[in-house]
């Protein structure tokens, strides 16, 4: 599999607080990656200095042979960067069509399009994530679950090649997660993306992840398939304490 | 290029772009009436009432500074509270052209379009720097240092006199006459702004200035040059604004700073953006006639109690009406055949 996004020694510090701390990996094409740890642990921050929310204090990024480190982020979204966020922000005030008609619009520079081909595509990935019949809902009136699918619209009608999910099951019932899960599995089958997703709950990664990365205290604790960071006495003492490891 | 009638609409194709414009009746019908009652309101009264000329002149100028000023807003996600440092800059400059090199208004409009857009592209980058507040108190300052400098360089701005002996934009002897031809002019420049600025919010444009309203940080990860559409937010409207005035300065021959930059003129004009609905194109108009209108209601009924009576019956109307005017009639004839923006109040 070819390699699409290489980070390489990247630290970031807010003051004292060392939030990355020489931090490297790599994602190849087409897999799903997860990324987890402990709260606090820094795999947000690795997000948004990814999708350069922030800049990285050392260390470099590169995405399909792109320096993209000190890139601003509507650039990188435009190479195929895009992302859902932990807690939904929604444009509260467009409607989910209009919201969507942006990613449309800015995601990627398409060629003979107006506002009005926009709308038409943007009802495409809305109606893939389940929302055509919201289209018209103002984003503040979705309920959690549908502001999630909204996000995911949003991040797909930017055509990415790769995408960030951050925690998608935060706050969601079993049954909503459930759907949450196989609406990423079928946004990777039908749009080609590759996933870096961060997640608490375990259990998802070891069905979804073909590999893990483990972040503890903004160092990189582990990486490998779902079952052997399971089995990782660091992971376990991160997550559980020096008695269960 | 390409152009291509079709029965709803036309479709314009340069290069990789596309552009589409509705031409259903259905979507000018009502413009065109609104326009049609805007143009036949200054002949009514250069009839029948000569002496609302003056205001209706008013009316056009106050909602030719808030239109431009909603989509500044829209643009940069932030309130501007002082619109009226770049009339400062449009009126000195015309007033001083015309006094010293004896310019007419044609070319010094240009001066003040260069001023203008000068000033807005200086200042633009507040809007990308300074956040909420900061910015809200800066933008407020500015009018306020301009004109403490009008005071300290009396030779050049004459204080608190004024510039006065500017060339006048109509004179065609009779003076109601000519009051109705610089009715009539104020009238097709807030028109000329409110097609601009209507247009812009019908546009892919606007979506992405709607993302930058409602979150930044979202918009330029889903694609938006947030900066750059900031820069065009902030200095295009503030150019808009530079050219009211000089409309000001060659209106009534004179111009001085007292009259346009300190709080009570930005209130005016924040008040007729938040009656109107804050980005409401239509709205801003309605908001302009009606302070017009209420500020001179009030001097004839109240006199000398006008000015502390204006502010307050205004704040009670924006606290009876949070959605204003133009709000309140859009919820009760609610229709969209477009997507349309929804713009955080």
């Amino acid at each position: 599999m070819k390699e699409m996004l290489k980070v390489n020694n990247v630290s970031k510090h807010f003051g004292g607080l060392m939030a990355i701390d020489d931090v490297s990996f790599s994602i190849n094409e087409g897999e799903t990656l997860g990324l987890m740890g402990p709260n606090g642990a820094g795999k947000t921050t690795l997000v948004n200095l990814i999708t350069g929310k922030y800049i990285t204090d050392s260390g470099s990024i590169q995405f399909l042979g792109n320096d993209i480190t000190r890139m601003v982020p509507y650039k990188r979204c435009k190479l195929g960067i895009s992302r859902t966020y932990q807690i939904p922000r929604p444009f509260p005030e467009l409607t989910a069509l209009m919201s969507v008609v942006v990613s449309v619009l800015y995601g990627k520079d398409r060629v003979n399009q107006s506002l009005d081909d926009a709308g038409y595509e943007a009802t495409h990935y809305l109606e893939f994530c389940g929302l055509f019949s919201k289209r018209n809902v103002l984003c503040k009136d979705l309920n959690l679950y549908e502001m999630r699918g909204l996000e995911l619209a949003r991040a797909l009608a930017t055509t990415p090649k790769l995408i960030f999910v951050d925690e998608v099951m935060a706050g969601l019932n079993p049954a909503e997660a459930a759907k949450a899960v196989g609406l990423l599995e079928r946004a990777k089958e039908h749009f080609g993306v590759t996933i870096l997703w961060i997640e608490h709950v375990m259990a998802v990664l070891m069905k979804a992840a073909t590999r893990v990365v483990v972040l503890h205290y903004g160092k990189k604790i582990a990486e490998g398939p779902p079952q052997e960071i399971a089995d990782n006495p660091l992971v376990i003492e991160s997550y559980l304490g020096s008695s269960h490891a | 290029m390409e152009l291509e009638v079709k029965r709803e609409k036309l479709v314009l194709r340069i290069g990789t772009q596309k552009y589409e414009w509705q031409i259903e009746p259905r979507y000018w019908l009502n413009p065109l009436i609104y326009v049609g009652i805007l143009i036949v309101l200054p002949v009514l009264a250069y009839f029948f009432y000569p002496t609302l000329l003056p205001t209706l002149i008013d009316a056009n100028l106050l909602a030719a500074i808030a239109i431009p000023l909603s989509w500044m807003t829209l643009g940069t996600g932030r309130m501007n509270f002082g619109p009226q440092f770049y009339i400062g800059a449009g009126g000195y400059a015309a007033a001083l052209c015309s006094i010293h090199l004896g310019w007419p208004p044609p070319v010094t409009l240009l001066v003040a379009l260069v001023v203008g857009l000068f000033f807005g592209l200086l200042m633009s980058p507040l809007a990308i720097l300074a956040g909420g507040l900061y910015y809200t108190l800066l933008t407020l300052l500015f009018p306020l240092v301009f004109l403490e400098l009008t005071f300290i360089f009396t030779d050049v701005f004459r204080g608190d006199v004024g510039l006065f002996g500017v060339q006048t934009m109509v004179n065609v002897g009779s003076f109601t006459l000519s009051q109705l031809i610089t009715c009539m002019g104020a009238l097709l420049m807030m028109l000329l702004y409110m097609f601009i600025v209507d247009k812009i919010m019908r546009s892919r444009f606007a979506s992405s200035l709607a993302a930058i309203n409602d979150d930044e940080e979202v918009a330029a990860a889903m694609g938006v040059n947030v900066n750059k559409m900031k820069i065009i937010s902030f200095a295009i409207p503030a150019t808009m604004i530079a050219v009211v005035g000089w409309f000001y300065a060659h209106y009534y021959g004179t111009f001085a700073g007292i009259s346009y930059l300190p709080l009570a003129f930005m209130l005016k004009v924040l008040m007729v953006n938040m009656i109107g609905g804050r980005v409401q194109v239509y709205g801003n108009v309605v908001g302009g006639y009606f302070i017009a209108f209420l500020e001179l209601l009030l001097i004839k009924l109240t006199g000398d109690l006008s000015p502390v009576l204006f502010p307050i019956v205004l704040l009670i109307l924006l606290l009876t009406l949070p959605e204003g005017l133009f709000g309140l009639y859009r919820k009760r004839h609610y229709r969209e055949y477009l997507p349309t923006l929804h713009v955080r109040r």
